[in-house]
């Protein structure tokens, strides 16, 4: 299954980017364009061949594990690819910790006193979270620090491994910004979840039983009320991969999503093609892994 | 307990007082956009020439008063019309510590002039006249041109003609987009994609007093973003643009940097358009504008009323202030559209894109046309569509920002003469055409401002774009950030700047 969607996903994505108007050679030599130039440029890309040509000199690279070179700085694709996953995705699992720390308790403890102040509360900020903007939130926050505080992260990107305080100190605000958004939803969806199942009647059967309220709630509870939330997660997740381009560029985070976008505007296809195919292959194994956890949280599902 | 914090505190200040004080000069530099590589033959991006300025030189340079001045070439004589010597200085060396020569300065213009590479420097703006380059000497070489080129002494101070070492292009099979191989202040360092660029100090530089033991420059894309890292110190240097000037005024650690730039705002027209071929309708599109109210709208006020050939352009400038195609006029506009039986008025659509003051400059532009019966369509495009339109001039009406370039040939013939590659009006009168082969054909400074100065003026009356605005260019630095002073020609020259607490 996996081989013919990412294969379509190559083919639409070579299109789509044959089609846009505007083109690589016209952003490299911009105003100091001449026919003479243009030809030169064309040839050197090798875009002046076949557009079938083209697709199955980039794809059978591709399948050799070879993403091609960047037609502006000529660096190779797939290393820089692996290494903004890499903090893509550390982003992406921070944000992930920052909202579940504030939307599960939160969630289930609003569903738990529905109605009262604190469930009045937890909404109005669930609301929040859904609805401020990210980029408004974040530009705010820095502005804020800045202002008040005269703090501003650290602007020079260093990995985890080179020096994982400083990294930290980079990673969080970005990941309270994104964490935050996702938190709202992720609040919401555990509320209304929990909600349904406390009250089907195993759970006044658990209750009859004598069970205590903490493994009434943690453990019948929640873990029937999590298979919408685990799927909302792992959409979030995979939209985290890329969709954190704002956020990126505001807090200067070289991650995969700003790769992308820096690859349209200029029209450097060999990015674009393989950021998008590499993404996809992330999006499907996330839902791969989705559908795994599944019969984890739920036995009675299972896949034959 | 009050005691012992002050006391810590007091301990923490010392140690970081003495940490300042040993720590290595460093200038920090927050930019709008990630370079794309730093071979100064073939990448064009404003991003990359930032920092290719730091690490490249060329043979002369311009000064503030657009004349040329000596650089990597000491003295020059010409024998004749169509050759030059360049003398070299001695001395100079390349950051692998090799000593320039002459041969390095012919293969630096075989590298632009072979066909192969697609150097922007490979046309007729710039290098394209050479026949030929000879090594006389070591420390001398000769240039031979196909045809006299008035313009082409200070064309060579373009960093697209700069000079590089052919060891190290060679060492980077190539191409020097990853790597450095010039004669500059600076040496390539670490390249972190879309977020920073470091460049060290060169110890061999053949200039004295460089102060800064590396500059770093990081990409912060977001303007508010970079002005609080500005206010809060954590950058000494930004891009900026008028529309932060509210906020630079505000804090107290702010410098701001005014300068007059060689760029200027047009609206182009399309001369195949039927409307416009009409010279009348276009001097009425001229006479519509009221030029001040675009600057003050869609600049916040920050530009001058400015021709084609800007004011910082210096006496190659014409003061276009009195011109009377200048003065808002719209009763004369009317009557001169009625004259071309354009009386009901009609459509036309404006592109515009790349910069917020382009399309802002189309809004007000749209309600100004309005008075005199034009309808305008205003059309947004996406970046690369933008350039790509103008490249096929496909438009009725198009607001650019253009730049006037370091010699008149480039404000002029560029985008006037029939032939001109940016000529995207489709504009064409013979005696310009004579007049910018005159221009090209002397070296006398008199005689070729008189012929370029009656070609502005043929070019202003006929209006095949309606000039507006000439920005102002924003750079906003720290208060400890002394011995810097950007000027037209070079922004980002660091050489004598250091920083003061």
């Amino acid at each position: 299954m996996l081989i013919p969607i990412l294969l379509g996903i190559s083919i639409a994505i070579f299109l789509i980017m044959q089609l846009i108007p505007g083109d690589v050679v016209s952003g490299i030599l911009g105003i100091e364009e001449t026919p003479e130039l243009r030809a030169m440029w064309e040839k050197k890309l090798g875009i002046d061949k076949p557009l079938v040509t083209q697709y199955f000199n980039w794809i059978s690279g591709v399948v050799r594990g070879d993403f091609g070179e960047s037609f502006r700085t000529g660096a190779k694709v797939f290393p820089e690819i692996l290494w903004r996953f890499s903090i893509s995705a550390e982003l992406a699992i921070l944000a992930c910790i920052v909202a579940w720390i504030i939307a599960f308790p939160l969630g289930i403890l609003s569903a738990l006193k529905r109605n009262s102040f604190i469930d009045r509360i937890v909404r109005v900020a669930a609301l929040l979270g859904v609805s401020v903007p990210g980029f408004a939130f974040a530009t705010l926050l820095i502005l804020f620090l800045a202002l008040v505080f005269g703090y501003y992260p650290p602007i020079k990107y260093v990995s985890l491994m080179q020096n994982p305080l400083k990294n930290l100190e980079i990673m969080i605000l970005p990941a309270i910004v994104l964490g935050s958004s996702m938190a709202g939803s992720v609040m919401r969806m555990t509320r209304s979840s929990m909600l349904e199942v406390l009250r089907q009647d195993f759970i006044k059967a658990v209750r009859a039983k004598g069970a205590p309220e903490r493994i009434t709630i943690m453990r019948h509870a929640f873990r029937n009320a999590s298979i919408p939330i685990v799927t909302l997660v792992g959409m979030q997740i995979g939209i985290l991969m890329g969709g954190t381009v704002v956020i990126e560029q505001i807090f200067s985070i070289p991650g995969l999503g700003q790769y992308l976008l820096t690859g349209i505007f200029q029209r450097d296809f060999p990015i674009v093609q393989g950021t998008v195919l590499f993404m996809a292959t992330i999006y499907v194994i996330i839902n791969l892994l989705v559908d795994i956890l599944y019969t984890y949280i739920d036995p009675r599902i299972t896949y034959s | 307990m009050k005691r012992i914090l002050s006391l810590v505190l007091a301990l923490l200040m010392a140690l970081s007082l003495t940490a300042t004080a040993q720590e290595p000069m460093v200038l920090k530099y927050g930019t709008d956009a990630e370079p794309i590589g730093f071979d100064p033959h073939t990448v064009p991006a404003l991003a990359s020439t930032r920092i290719m300025l730091q690490m490249y030189e060329t043979l002369v340079d311009v000064d503030e008063n657009m004349n040329v001045v000596p650089l990597l070439a000491e003295t020059w004589e010409q024998p004749d019309d169509l050759t030059y010597i360049f003398h070299l200085r001695k001395g100079v060396k390349f950051h692998s510590g090799r000593e320039m020569k002459a041969e390095d300065v012919k293969y630096s213009f075989e590298r632009i002039l072979n066909p192969d590479l697609g150097a922007l420097g490979n046309s007729a703006s710039y290098a394209g006249y050479i026949e030929k380059v000879e090594v006389l000497d070591e420390y001398s070489v000769k240039f031979t041109l196909k045809q006299i080129n008035a313009p082409f002494l200070s064309a060579l101070a373009s960093s697209y003609l700069s000079i590089v070492d052919k060891e190290a292009v060679e060492a980077a099979g190539g191409n020097l987009l990853q790597s450095s191989g010039g004669t500059g202040p600076f040496v390539l360092g670490e390249w972190v994609p879309d977020n920073s660029v470091t460049v060290h100090r060169f110890e061999d530089y053949w200039q004295e007093g460089v102060k800064f033991e590396r500059i770093e420059f990081y990409v912060i894309t977001d303007p508010s973003a970079r002005m609080s890292a500005l206010r809060t110190g954590e950058v000494d240097l930004i891009v900026g643009d008028s529309a932060m000037l509210s906020l630079a005024e505000k804090a107290k650690n702010v410098e701001i940097y005014k300068v007059r730039s060689r760029n200027y705002t047009t609206l182009c027209l399309n001369l195949n358009k039927e409307e416009l071929k009409d010279v009348r309708v276009r001097q009425a599109i001229s006479l519509a504008l009221n030029r001040q109210e675009i600057i003050d709208l869609a600049f916040n006020g920050e530009a001058e009323i400015s021709g084609f050939a800007p004011a910082s352009m210096g006496h190659w400038a014409v003061d276009v202030l009195e011109h009377p195609l200048y003065q808002q006029d719209v009763e004369k506009a009317k009557e001169l559209m009625k004259e071309a039986g354009y009386e009901n008025g009609f459509t036309l659509t404006c592109t515009v894109g790349l910069l917020d003051s382009i399309r802002n400059s189309g809004t007000v532009i749209q309600q100004q046309l309005a008075a005199i019966g034009i309808n305008v369509d205003v059309q947004n495009k996406e970046n690369a569509q933008y350039v790509d339109d103008w490249k096929t001039h496909n438009f009725d009406l198009m607001v650019c920002q253009n730049g006037a370039g370091t010699d008149p040939n480039r404000a002029v013939a560029f985008f006037f003469s029939t032939t001109g590659s940016a000529n995207i009006a489709e504009y064409s009168n013979p005696r310009v055409d004579e007049l910018c082969e005159l221009a090209a054909g002397t070296t006398n400074v008199d005689q070729r401002r008189e012929y370029y100065h009656e070609a502005i003026n043929i070019i202003l009356d006929e209006c095949p774009n309606v000039t507006f605005a000439s920005p102002y260019d924003y750079i906003y630095a720290s208060t400890d950030l002394k011995g810097y002073a950007p000027t037209a020609s070079n922004m980002v020259n660091f050489r004598f700047a250091y920083i003061e607490k």
